[in-house]
Protein backbone atom coordinates (compact mmCIF):
# COMPACT_ATOMS: atom_id res chain seq x y z
CA UNK A 1 0.00 0.00 0.00
CA UNK A 2 2.87 2.26 0.91
CA UNK A 3 3.79 2.68 -2.92
CA UNK A 4 0.21 3.67 -4.02
CA UNK A 5 -0.10 6.36 -1.37
CA UNK A 6 2.64 7.86 -1.47
CA UNK A 7 2.02 8.43 -5.32
CA UNK A 8 -1.99 9.75 -4.11
CA UNK A 9 0.09 11.81 -1.45
CA UNK A 10 2.62 13.23 -3.79
CA UNK A 11 -0.05 13.96 -6.51
CA UNK A 12 -2.76 15.96 -4.41
CA UNK A 13 0.52 18.04 -3.46
CA UNK A 14 1.36 18.42 -6.81
CA UNK A 15 -2.36 19.52 -6.77
CA UNK A 16 -2.83 21.94 -4.08
CA UNK A 17 0.39 23.61 -5.22
CA UNK A 18 -0.98 23.89 -8.96
CA UNK A 19 -4.35 25.28 -7.63
CA UNK A 20 -2.33 28.28 -5.93
CA UNK A 21 -0.20 28.81 -9.16
CA UNK A 22 -3.49 28.48 -11.48
CA UNK A 23 -5.81 30.72 -9.46
CA UNK A 24 -3.18 32.94 -9.61
CA UNK A 25 -2.90 33.32 -13.20
CA UNK A 26 -6.15 32.82 -14.17
CA UNK A 27 -8.57 33.56 -11.12
CA UNK A 28 -6.74 35.64 -8.38
CA UNK A 29 -5.11 34.74 -5.04
CA UNK A 30 -5.23 38.41 -3.75
CA UNK A 31 -8.43 40.07 -3.12
CA UNK A 32 -7.35 43.30 -5.89
CA UNK A 33 -7.34 40.81 -8.67
CA UNK A 34 -10.05 38.58 -7.69
CA UNK A 35 -12.25 40.97 -7.09
CA UNK A 36 -11.21 42.62 -10.80
CA UNK A 37 -12.03 39.00 -12.31
CA UNK A 38 -15.16 38.75 -10.35
CA UNK A 39 -16.45 42.26 -11.12
CA UNK A 40 -14.45 43.44 -14.07
CA UNK A 41 -13.11 47.14 -14.46
CA UNK A 42 -14.87 49.73 -16.69
CA UNK A 43 -11.39 51.32 -17.27
CA UNK A 44 -9.40 48.46 -17.88
CA UNK A 45 -12.59 46.92 -20.47
CA UNK A 46 -12.50 43.95 -18.13
CA UNK A 47 -16.00 42.23 -18.43
CA UNK A 48 -17.06 41.12 -15.06
CA UNK A 49 -17.90 37.24 -14.92
CA UNK A 50 -21.54 36.19 -15.38
CA UNK A 51 -23.67 34.20 -13.76
CA UNK A 52 -23.47 31.18 -15.31
CA UNK A 53 -19.58 31.54 -15.63
CA UNK A 54 -19.13 32.07 -12.02
CA UNK A 55 -21.52 29.58 -10.99
CA UNK A 56 -19.51 27.00 -13.05
CA UNK A 57 -16.42 28.17 -11.07
CA UNK A 58 -18.31 27.31 -8.08
CA UNK A 59 -19.56 24.04 -9.40
CA UNK A 60 -16.35 22.71 -10.44
CA UNK A 61 -14.76 24.27 -7.19
CA UNK A 62 -16.96 22.16 -5.13
CA UNK A 63 -16.86 19.18 -6.42
CA UNK A 64 -12.59 18.87 -7.03
CA UNK A 65 -12.38 19.80 -3.30
CA UNK A 66 -14.88 17.97 -1.41
CA UNK A 67 -13.26 14.74 -3.27
CA UNK A 68 -9.47 15.95 -2.69
CA UNK A 69 -10.31 16.74 1.03
CA UNK A 70 -11.87 13.49 1.55
CA UNK A 71 -9.39 11.48 0.35
CA UNK A 72 -6.68 13.58 1.82
CA UNK A 73 -8.54 13.41 5.23
CA UNK A 74 -9.07 9.11 5.19
CA UNK A 75 -5.49 8.93 4.47
CA UNK A 76 -4.72 11.67 6.96
CA UNK A 77 -6.55 9.95 9.92
CA UNK A 78 -5.87 6.13 9.06
CA UNK A 79 -2.00 7.17 9.50
CA UNK A 80 -2.20 9.46 12.36
CA UNK A 81 -2.59 8.59 16.26
CA UNK A 82 -6.28 10.23 16.14
CA UNK A 83 -5.18 12.85 18.39
CA UNK A 84 -6.74 15.82 19.50
CA UNK A 85 -4.85 17.87 17.14
CA UNK A 86 -4.62 16.13 14.24
CA UNK A 87 -8.79 15.66 14.77
CA UNK A 88 -8.58 19.48 14.96
CA UNK A 89 -5.86 19.62 12.00
CA UNK A 90 -8.96 18.08 10.20
CA UNK A 91 -12.02 20.01 11.32
CA UNK A 92 -10.38 23.03 10.86
CA UNK A 93 -9.02 22.20 7.06
CA UNK A 94 -12.60 20.81 6.16
CA UNK A 95 -14.33 24.16 8.18
CA UNK A 96 -12.42 26.58 6.18
CA UNK A 97 -12.56 25.03 2.97
CA UNK A 98 -16.18 25.15 2.99
CA UNK A 99 -16.32 28.49 4.40
CA UNK A 100 -14.07 29.95 1.76
CA UNK A 101 -16.69 28.37 -0.85
CA UNK A 102 -19.73 30.05 1.27
CA UNK A 103 -17.36 33.31 1.53
CA UNK A 104 -16.94 33.42 -2.63
CA UNK A 105 -20.54 33.03 -3.83
CA UNK A 106 -21.43 36.04 -0.59
CA UNK A 107 -19.03 38.07 -2.43
CA UNK A 108 -20.18 37.59 -5.95
CA UNK A 109 -24.21 38.17 -4.61
CA UNK A 110 -24.07 39.33 -1.00
CA UNK A 111 -21.09 41.84 -0.44
CA UNK A 112 -17.66 42.08 -2.07
CA UNK A 113 -15.62 42.35 1.05
CA UNK A 114 -16.38 38.43 1.84
CA UNK A 115 -13.40 38.30 -0.84
CA UNK A 116 -11.33 38.71 2.32
CA UNK A 117 -12.77 35.77 4.27
CA UNK A 118 -12.38 33.62 1.16
CA UNK A 119 -8.59 34.50 0.96
CA UNK A 120 -8.06 33.92 4.49
CA UNK A 121 -9.84 30.76 4.32
CA UNK A 122 -8.72 29.73 0.90
CA UNK A 123 -4.65 30.07 2.51
CA UNK A 124 -5.52 28.22 5.37
CA UNK A 125 -6.86 25.00 4.18
CA UNK A 126 -4.35 25.13 1.63
CA UNK A 127 -1.47 25.21 3.92
CA UNK A 128 -3.35 22.79 6.36
CA UNK A 129 -3.79 20.15 3.23
CA UNK A 130 -0.22 20.42 2.78
CA UNK A 131 0.70 19.67 5.92
CA UNK A 132 -1.71 16.71 6.07
CA UNK A 133 0.30 15.36 3.25
CA UNK A 134 3.23 16.17 4.41
CA UNK A 135 2.47 14.26 7.83
CA UNK A 136 0.87 11.61 5.87
CA UNK A 137 4.34 10.82 3.68
CA UNK A 138 6.76 10.95 6.83
CA UNK A 139 4.26 9.26 8.91
CA UNK A 140 4.48 6.20 5.56
CA UNK A 141 8.32 6.22 4.79
CA UNK A 142 9.71 7.04 8.37
CA UNK A 143 7.10 5.82 11.10
CA UNK A 144 8.52 2.22 11.37
CA UNK A 145 5.23 1.46 13.47
CA UNK A 146 2.96 1.70 10.06
CA UNK B 1 -16.36 3.89 12.77
CA UNK B 2 -13.85 6.06 14.74
CA UNK B 3 -14.96 9.53 15.80
CA UNK B 4 -12.92 10.96 13.09
CA UNK B 5 -13.88 9.45 10.18
CA UNK B 6 -17.03 10.46 11.14
CA UNK B 7 -16.31 13.97 11.10
CA UNK B 8 -14.87 13.12 7.82
CA UNK B 9 -18.29 12.09 6.36
CA UNK B 10 -20.08 14.75 8.13
CA UNK B 11 -18.06 17.55 6.25
CA UNK B 12 -18.64 15.35 2.79
CA UNK B 13 -22.10 15.07 3.34
CA UNK B 14 -21.57 19.26 3.16
CA UNK B 15 -20.43 19.57 0.36
CA UNK B 16 -22.61 17.17 -0.92
CA UNK B 17 -25.35 19.92 -0.07
CA UNK B 18 -23.72 22.71 -1.44
CA UNK B 19 -23.17 20.33 -4.82
CA UNK B 20 -26.92 19.84 -4.88
CA UNK B 21 -27.27 23.93 -4.45
CA UNK B 22 -24.70 25.00 -7.26
CA UNK B 23 -25.95 22.28 -9.50
CA UNK B 24 -29.71 23.75 -9.08
CA UNK B 25 -28.40 27.06 -9.35
CA UNK B 26 -26.71 26.56 -12.71
CA UNK B 27 -29.74 24.66 -13.50
CA UNK B 28 -31.86 27.60 -12.88
CA UNK B 29 -29.51 30.42 -14.51
CA UNK B 30 -28.77 28.25 -17.91
CA UNK B 31 -31.50 26.42 -18.48
CA UNK B 32 -34.40 27.31 -16.67
CA UNK B 33 -36.54 25.08 -14.53
CA UNK B 34 -39.57 25.08 -17.18
CA UNK B 35 -39.92 22.56 -20.28
CA UNK B 36 -40.43 25.91 -22.40
CA UNK B 37 -37.07 27.00 -21.07
CA UNK B 38 -35.08 23.46 -21.58
CA UNK B 39 -36.67 23.28 -25.02
CA UNK B 40 -35.12 26.57 -26.01
CA UNK B 41 -31.52 25.97 -24.42
CA UNK B 42 -31.28 22.68 -26.59
CA UNK B 43 -33.19 23.24 -29.34
CA UNK B 44 -32.70 26.86 -29.74
CA UNK B 45 -35.18 29.85 -30.03
CA UNK B 46 -34.66 32.55 -32.86
CA UNK B 47 -37.33 35.24 -31.17
CA UNK B 48 -34.81 34.67 -28.13
CA UNK B 49 -31.88 34.67 -30.14
CA UNK B 50 -31.09 31.18 -28.59
CA UNK B 51 -28.49 29.04 -30.52
CA UNK B 52 -29.29 25.45 -30.85
CA UNK B 53 -26.84 23.08 -28.79
CA UNK B 54 -25.10 21.11 -31.37
CA UNK B 55 -24.28 17.11 -30.42
CA UNK B 56 -20.10 18.12 -30.01
CA UNK B 57 -21.43 20.76 -27.78
CA UNK B 58 -23.28 18.53 -25.23
CA UNK B 59 -20.67 16.07 -25.76
CA UNK B 60 -18.37 18.58 -23.66
CA UNK B 61 -20.71 19.30 -20.64
CA UNK B 62 -22.06 15.66 -20.57
CA UNK B 63 -18.39 13.94 -20.74
CA UNK B 64 -16.80 15.11 -17.52
CA UNK B 65 -20.72 14.58 -15.90
CA UNK B 66 -20.35 10.83 -16.60
CA UNK B 67 -17.40 10.07 -14.44
CA UNK B 68 -18.20 12.54 -12.35
CA UNK B 69 -21.71 11.49 -11.70
CA UNK B 70 -20.51 7.78 -11.01
CA UNK B 71 -17.79 8.80 -8.86
CA UNK B 72 -19.64 11.15 -7.06
CA UNK B 73 -22.85 8.79 -6.23
CA UNK B 74 -19.86 5.91 -5.54
CA UNK B 75 -18.88 7.76 -3.04
CA UNK B 76 -21.84 8.83 -1.18
CA UNK B 77 -23.73 5.61 -1.67
CA UNK B 78 -20.46 3.36 -0.40
CA UNK B 79 -20.93 5.12 3.35
CA UNK B 80 -23.75 3.39 3.35
CA UNK B 81 -21.82 -0.02 3.71
CA UNK B 82 -20.94 1.34 7.31
CA UNK B 83 -24.50 1.97 8.68
CA UNK B 84 -27.43 -0.30 9.78
CA UNK B 85 -28.71 0.29 5.77
CA UNK B 86 -26.44 -2.24 4.48
CA UNK B 87 -27.95 -5.26 4.18
CA UNK B 88 -31.89 -3.76 3.55
CA UNK B 89 -33.34 -3.97 0.39
CA UNK B 90 -34.14 -0.25 0.22
CA UNK B 91 -30.82 0.78 0.18
CA UNK B 92 -30.10 -1.74 -3.28
CA UNK B 93 -33.34 0.23 -4.60
CA UNK B 94 -31.93 3.02 -3.55
CA UNK B 95 -28.54 2.72 -5.76
CA UNK B 96 -30.20 1.17 -8.53
CA UNK B 97 -32.80 4.32 -8.92
CA UNK B 98 -29.96 7.17 -8.33
CA UNK B 99 -27.75 5.07 -11.33
CA UNK B 100 -31.23 5.09 -13.28
CA UNK B 101 -32.13 9.13 -12.09
CA UNK B 102 -28.78 10.03 -13.47
CA UNK B 103 -28.74 7.91 -16.95
CA UNK B 104 -31.78 9.52 -17.92
CA UNK B 105 -30.39 13.08 -16.47
CA UNK B 106 -27.43 12.82 -18.31
CA UNK B 107 -29.09 10.96 -21.48
CA UNK B 108 -32.06 13.61 -21.80
CA UNK B 109 -29.95 16.44 -24.04
CA UNK B 110 -29.59 14.12 -26.72
CA UNK B 111 -32.88 12.67 -26.94
CA UNK B 112 -34.34 16.18 -26.88
CA UNK B 113 -31.93 17.47 -29.75
CA UNK B 114 -32.62 13.85 -31.72
CA UNK B 115 -36.16 12.44 -30.56
CA UNK B 116 -38.30 14.81 -29.52
CA UNK B 117 -39.46 17.69 -27.57
CA UNK B 118 -40.85 15.27 -25.15
CA UNK B 119 -37.65 14.35 -23.39
CA UNK B 120 -37.57 17.93 -21.86
CA UNK B 121 -39.84 16.67 -19.09
CA UNK B 122 -36.94 13.66 -18.62
CA UNK B 123 -34.54 16.18 -18.19
CA UNK B 124 -36.27 18.08 -15.43
CA UNK B 125 -37.51 14.83 -13.78
CA UNK B 126 -34.49 13.21 -14.03
CA UNK B 127 -32.71 16.28 -12.58
CA UNK B 128 -34.97 16.52 -9.71
CA UNK B 129 -35.06 12.69 -8.94
CA UNK B 130 -31.59 13.06 -8.91
CA UNK B 131 -31.23 15.63 -6.09
CA UNK B 132 -34.33 14.22 -4.68
CA UNK B 133 -32.37 10.69 -3.61
CA UNK B 134 -29.29 12.40 -3.23
CA UNK B 135 -30.35 14.52 -0.31
CA UNK B 136 -32.57 11.46 0.71
CA UNK B 137 -29.38 9.28 0.93
CA UNK B 138 -27.60 12.12 2.89
CA UNK B 139 -30.09 12.49 5.46
CA UNK B 140 -29.57 8.55 5.65
CA UNK B 141 -25.97 8.74 6.18
CA UNK B 142 -26.64 11.87 8.39
CA UNK B 143 -29.18 10.05 10.62
CA UNK B 144 -27.09 6.84 11.31
CA UNK B 145 -24.10 8.63 11.88
CA UNK B 146 -26.03 10.77 14.70
CA UNK B 147 -27.42 7.79 15.92
CA UNK B 148 -24.93 5.59 16.12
Amino acid sequence: MRPILSGLLFFTLLYLMGDVFVKHSNFGIFSGAINLTLFGDEDQFIDPLTHSSFLEFWHMEIFFIMMILLTLSAIFIRLSDKSKKQILITNITMLSSIISLLALLASFYLWAYFIELYVLCFFIWHTLASYMALFSLWKLHYDKSI
Amino acid sequence: MTKAYKYSILYFLSFSILLLISGAMLFEVKIGFSVVGVRDYYLGNSDKFIAAKSADALLKITLPHIFSFGLFIMVLLHFLIFTKERYKAKSRFLVYLTFIATFIEISSPFLIIYGSEFFAYGKILGFIIFNSLILYSTWLLLSSIMND
